[in-house]
């Protein structure tokens, strides 16, 4: 069973420079250094009228699609996750209001699994490729007509 | 007296009045970005939310309403709320919890109540966005009194959760997180004995060091992917 702290306390000989451990700290960090690298979110399904909203493209571009999309199809879904939340309700809550109260919506939340890498900076040392979870929150915006 | 409102655009979604009692202002000072008054040597000396009326039909009038602030420890919000919950002490347990939060707090609200969902099983959810208007009043740091008021419309966001049932028709309604479909999915897996482990009892791993330590790495994320190209 490789446990991923001893190839780590085994290298530490190697090294003659004391490694700044933090006194009682407890995390189960390792001393040695490590790259995280972050996992892309699980994908999701995808309709037509599905939007996933990022913090990388401009918000009028994702405003325009959302109304562009609102023409052909009675209700979109707006998907949002951490920081866009507040993008995704933003974009929610203008085409409401553009739409003169003719839009309603409903939101739904969630938690989604993360996972993140932990790379051994120095591929000399020994280390274990690590993984680790983490959650995030997710929100989901149904915008729609209302049947009359 | 002037009013300086109306040379603001309005995509900003704020609208800014100034009261000043010596009028020896430069008008010009508050031409500028209405966002960041900070530059023009303003300083922020409070904001106040107008009350918004609960958008959630039929509450039981002893809910527990938990307003989140942007600064507010989830830690802090969960343990008051969840005592409040489980009735502890003398008081009678509370059967409905409102979670509300405006601005840069509505993932730590979405959170907050994400995380309650998963310690208490089997509650409903309806869940609210609407826009709040919020009023901030800044202050000149150098010509003394001089007061600019900004009215700010914010994305809000109230979310209720219960242990009796809500009405199902509602824009917003979520249903309890069914257990069962998510344990027989584990129990699918070959390691079936491992379960228990994978689902601890508390529901820490959505805990709160984790949570800063999953805020922290989110600014840093541009720099690292950088670093690995």
């Amino acid at each position: 069973m490789a446990e991923p702290r001893s190839p780590v306390s085994a290298s530490v000989p190697h090294n003659p420079m004391v490694l700044p451990t933090p006194e009682g700290s407890s995390l189960e960090m390792d001393p040695m250094e490590y790259t995280l690298r972050k996992r892309l979110p699980r994908k999701l399904p995808k309709r037509r009228n599905d939007v996933y909203v990022n913090m990388k493209t401009d918000f009028k571009a994702q405003l325009a699609r959302c109304q562009k999309l609102l023409d052909t199809h009675r209700e979109i879904c707006i998907h949002g996750l951490g920081l866009a939340i507040n993008r995704a309700i933003n974009i929610a809550l203008q085409l409401q209001t553009s739409s003169q109260g003719a839009l309603q919506l409903a939101a739904n939340t969630s938690t989604v699994e993360l996972i993140d890498d932990l790379e051994p900076e120095d591929p000399d040392e020994a280390g274990e490729p690590l993984t680790r979870t983490r959650n995030n929150s997710a929100i989901h915006i149904k915008v729609f007509y209302p049947n009359p | 007296m002037f009013m300086p409102g109306r040379e603001l655009h309005d995509n900003t979604q704020s609208a800014c009045t100034a009261s000043i009692q010596p009028s020896k202002l430069n008008p010009t000072n508050l031409t500028g970005s209405p966002n960041k008054p900070m530059q023009e040597g303003f300083r922020k000396v409070c904001s106040t939310g107008e009350p918004i009326p609960c958008p959630i039909p039929g509450l039981a009038s002893e809910v527990l309403e938990m307003r989140v602030k942007e600064g507010s420890k989830i830690r802090n919000l969960l343990g008051f709320a969840m005592s409040r919950f489980q009735g502890d002490g003398d008081a009678a347990p509370t059967s409905q919890v409102l979670f509300s939060g405006t601005g840069r707090a509505v993932t730590k609200t979405i959170t907050c109540a994400e995380i309650m969902k998963r310690k208490v099983r089997g509650l409903h959810q309806v869940s609210k966005l609407q826009y709040r208007t919020v009023t901030e009043v800044w202050e000149s740091q150098e010509s003394g009194p001089v007061q600019m008021t900004i009215h700010r419309t914010l994305p809000s966001i109230c979310i209720l959760l219960s242990k009796e049932p809500l009405d199902q028709q509602e824009p917003g309604y979520q249903p309890p997180v069914e257990t069962l479909s998510e344990e027989s999915k584990w129990a699918d897996e070959p390691h079936g004995n491992r379960k228990p482990e994978k689902r601890p009892p508390s529901p820490c791993s959505h805990d709160l060091p984790s949570l800063k330590r999953a805020a922290l790495e989110q600014d840093s994320f541009g720099t690292s992917s950088k670093m690995l190209i």
